[in-house]
């Protein structure tokens, strides 16, 4: 028989018992067991809705899943599929249009209206209400909004057209595959831009003001203050709104679902709505295909987070 | 010597003790064998569509009503939930034993049956209550898994003084030629009247009504039956003629520009008020919105409502042939723990007398077996027009969508309910692209 004293037994139960002791280096440092008891909640929370379903939907992606008693085990076949699947690939064109130049709209609108605050256009206080009021909209009101706006007989596109006398330029803007994904990012980019708008102002604010009168005194005019002074100091604000938009608009779907359903003809299906389409709409219980979407998409979100990441070598953790 | 008197069994106590004893255990075993009669109380969860489509609605209320009165050991938790919400909730709710004890579907979603999520329905409800075609609607493995509650046939619903205004006047037969059709669509358009009132913003299937009862009477339905399974293409040259006359009518303006986000309901207010179309290519169950008080979004009252059968393409194989399909249905969930009270609700409603009440409080059809002689109602002269657009009629079962599933399904709705009536599409693309999703797929 060992000498409980010494060997791995031991071992184990001097670093059990400097765990579960007080620390004396450090008073500050909490016990492990104090620290489980305030992360536990959290974790559980974490565990549950968001590790669990997304480990259960990788699993799934190898089942014909029409139960979840009974599921059909068809290993890479879905993958498979999904690679030759035409609908997919529209909906990734779709969606890679919509991510790229939806987020230069945003900013760039974000950033004329933080200037024109900035600049302190007359009723500015008011304007910066209005401006950011979209912000507040859920989804659904700004959809159906504009839905109506774009109304080919009664929207008040078509309807200021026609006032102008360009009333052959009137057009079904969502019932149009040529203009209806451009109609979608813009409505987008009308509910975001009081978002960019504040970031871009608190951004403002924060410049050096030295520079800026600095380049006052020696007659710079206002186009190179802004092209030379303003946006190179604000380049890393602007870069990481180009980046969470562009995350953002890799998932989007409600205003989609509410606006077109991914119509006319596929013209705005993106990958969420295909996959909410392929996993709820389609006359299947089938949850493994959509599943093999979703996965295969989770990481191309999480390529472009990480390329992101190594491409602007930015040190703190970017949070979406 | 019986069990209550033995000393063993009450140490301690007295004889009078043990009577009282003796009748509170008695009283509390009789309580206990009453008990289940309480406890067999079930509270049925009910899910229906037609949330606002009041006559239905209340339909289904009074129902339950009667229901819980007549069965008092069953209560009905009834709630009305708009269709795509129902649908997306049943479907995620099946899988995890979630779902309510009975819900709405439509045939269209018979998976649900083929994925062993439906109780068969044969030994809870009185079969021969059912119409023979609306029983074969809801069967799969020789089983029935629905009470088909609503039907309804394809109608082309018309504004009689517009129609006077543009100067047309109806055939006798309420059946145009496939000249006499366009030439109407002509002067309307010139007139300045949008033809047909059609929004599919939040259907798959209004915008291919016309065409779809087009190719029905010009296939006949046999072939009909076998373009819709996939055993037809499209790019069959009589479903290309037929395709390219529906083209020209969508080109000379058929359709509203707006189609393609008006949504079903307004796509009623757009014909009946405003701006007002000749036509209105409709299901049956127009009624069930439209004669509702007009500041609830129904029809004005003095509004001249007409019924005209669809048009025969020349060399049509069945000009009399219709669609006639079963809609709204209640089925009963496989794992439901309430079978015996959810039988029961859906027995009381397939009956004749409710087959009756509901013709008469809904003025549309229904799977139930009616007996129209003792239909009355204020809407009798719509009933009887109704009856006669139906007269002589020979009926196909079911609308595109109850034969399409998965991708065929979607690009029917893509491509023949919007893309192709909103004139986005030629034929040959539409007919190709149907063929590549549908022949695939069967």
């Amino acid at each position: 028989m060992s000498d409980p004293s010494s060997g791995a037994a031991a071992a184990m139960r001097r670093t059990l018992a400097s765990w579960l002791s007080a620390p004396e280096a450090d008073s500050r440092r909490a016990s492990l067991p104090t620290v489980m008891l305030f992360l536990a909640p959290a974790l559980i929370v974490y565990a549950a809705l968001t590790a669990y379903p997304v480990l259960r939907t990788f699993y799934n992606s190898f089942f014909n899943v029409a139960d979840l008693a009974s599921s059909e085990f068809v290993g890479w076949t879905h993958y498979a599929e999904v690679f030759k699947d035409k609908t997919f690939w529209a909906a990734v064109r779709n969606t890679a249009i919509w991510s790229v130049i939806g987020p230069v709209l945003d900013v760039v609108v974000g950033l004329l209206l933080a200037l024109c605050l900035y600049a302190g256009v007359p009723f500015s206080r008011f304007l910066r209400v209005a401006w950011f009021t979209p912000v507040l909209l859920s989804y659904v009101v700004v959809g159906i909004m504009w839905v109506w706006i774009y109304n080919y007989d009664w929207g008040v596109v078509n309807g200021l057209l026609r006032a102008m006398g360009l009333g052959s330029w009137a057009q079904a803007w969502l019932g149009d595959p040529r203009f209806a994904l451009g109609s979608l990012i813009v409505t987008h980019a009308w509910k975001w831009a009081g978002f960019n708008m504040v970031v871009c102002l608190a951004a403002l604010h924060s410049l050096p003001s030295e520079v800026l009168e600095a380049a006052e005194l020696d007659n710079c005019g206002w186009w190179h203050k802004l092209t030379d002074i303003i946006v190179p100091m604000l380049w890393p604000t602007l870069l990481n709104l180009y980046i969470l938009a562009f995350i953002g608009k890799m998932k989007v779907f409600d205003l989609v679902w509410i606006m077109t359903e991914g119509g006319p003809v596929w013209s705005t299906e993106t990958v969420s709505t295909y996959v909410y389409k392929r996993a709820f709409n389609w006359n299947t219980f089938d949850l493994g295909y959509p599943s093999a979407i979703a996965v295969v998409w989770f990481f191309v979100v999480v390529g472009f987070v990480v390329f992101f990441n190594v491409l602007f070598r930015r040190r703190e953790r970017m949070e979406y | 010597m019986t069990f209550f008197s033995r000393p063993a069994a009450w140490p301690g106590l007295g004889p009078g003790r043990r009577s009282a004893a003796a009748i509170a255990l008695a009283g509390t075993v009789l309580a206990l064998i009453g008990m289940p009669a309480v406890a067999q109380q079930q509270t049925l969860a009910m899910w229906s569509h037609w949330p606002d489509e009041a006559s239905k609605r209340s339909f289904i209320e009074e129902r339950v009503k009667q229901f819980e009165a007549a069965t008092p050991q069953c209560k009905v938790n009834l709630q009305f939930v708009q269709k795509a919400d129902l649908y997306t909730s049943v479907k995620t709710s099946v899988r995890t034993g979630q779902a309510p004890d009975i819900f709405w579907l439509e045939p269209d979603e018979i998976a649900f049956a083929k994925s062993g999520y439906l109780e068969p329905l044969d030994k809870y409800i009185d079969l021969a209550n059912l119409e023979d075609w609306a029983k074969r609607a809801w069967t799969w493995n020789g089983k029935v898994y629905a009470m088909p509650q609503e039907a309804y046939s394809v109608e082309l619903y018309y504004n009689r003084d517009l129609m006077k205004k543009i100067g047309v006047t109806p055939p006798a037969g309420m059946q145009m030629t496939q000249a006499q059709f366009a030439d109407m669509i002509k002067r309307s358009v010139a007139a300045g009247i949008t033809p047909t009132a059609t929004g599919v913003g939040d259907r798959p299937y209004p915008g291919a009504y016309f065409l779809q009862e087009i190719l029905l009477r010009k296939l006949g339905t046999e072939d009909y039956e076998k373009l819709l399974t996939g055993r037809l293409p499209f790019q069959d040259p009589r479903v290309i003629e037929a395709m390219t006359w529906v083209k020209q009518l969508v080109d000379a303006g058929m359709f509203p520009r707006s189609m393609a986000t008006m949504k079903l309901g307004e796509s009623h207010y757009y014909f009946h008020t405003n701006p007002g179309a000749l036509m209105f290519p409709i299901a049956s169950w127009y009624t069930g919105r439209a004669f509702v008080a007009p500041e609830k979004g129904g029809q004005p009252k003095d509004f001249a409502l007409g019924l005209m059968k669809y048009p025969a393409m020349d060399g049509s194989k069945c000009p009399e042939c219709k669609t006639l399909a079963v809609g709204g249905s209640y089925v009963m969930y496989a794992r439901s723990k309430n079978k015996e009270c959810a039988g029961k609700m859906l027995s009381s409603l397939a009956t004749v007398e409710n087959g009756n009440k509901w013709m008469e409080s809904v003025l549309l059809q229904t799977g139930v077996r009616t007996d129209p002689s003792r239909i009355t109602s204020i809407y009798a002269p719509y009933f009887k027009e109704l009856q006669e657009r139906g007269a002589g009629a020979r009926y196909f079962i079911g609308t595109p969508l109850h034969y399409m599933s998965g991708k065929c399904g979607d690009t029917f709705a893509q491509v023949l309910n919007r893309a192709f009536p909103g004139g986005l599409m030629s034929v040959n693309d539409a007919a190709v692209q149907m063929d590549a999703a549908c022949k695939a797929s069967s």
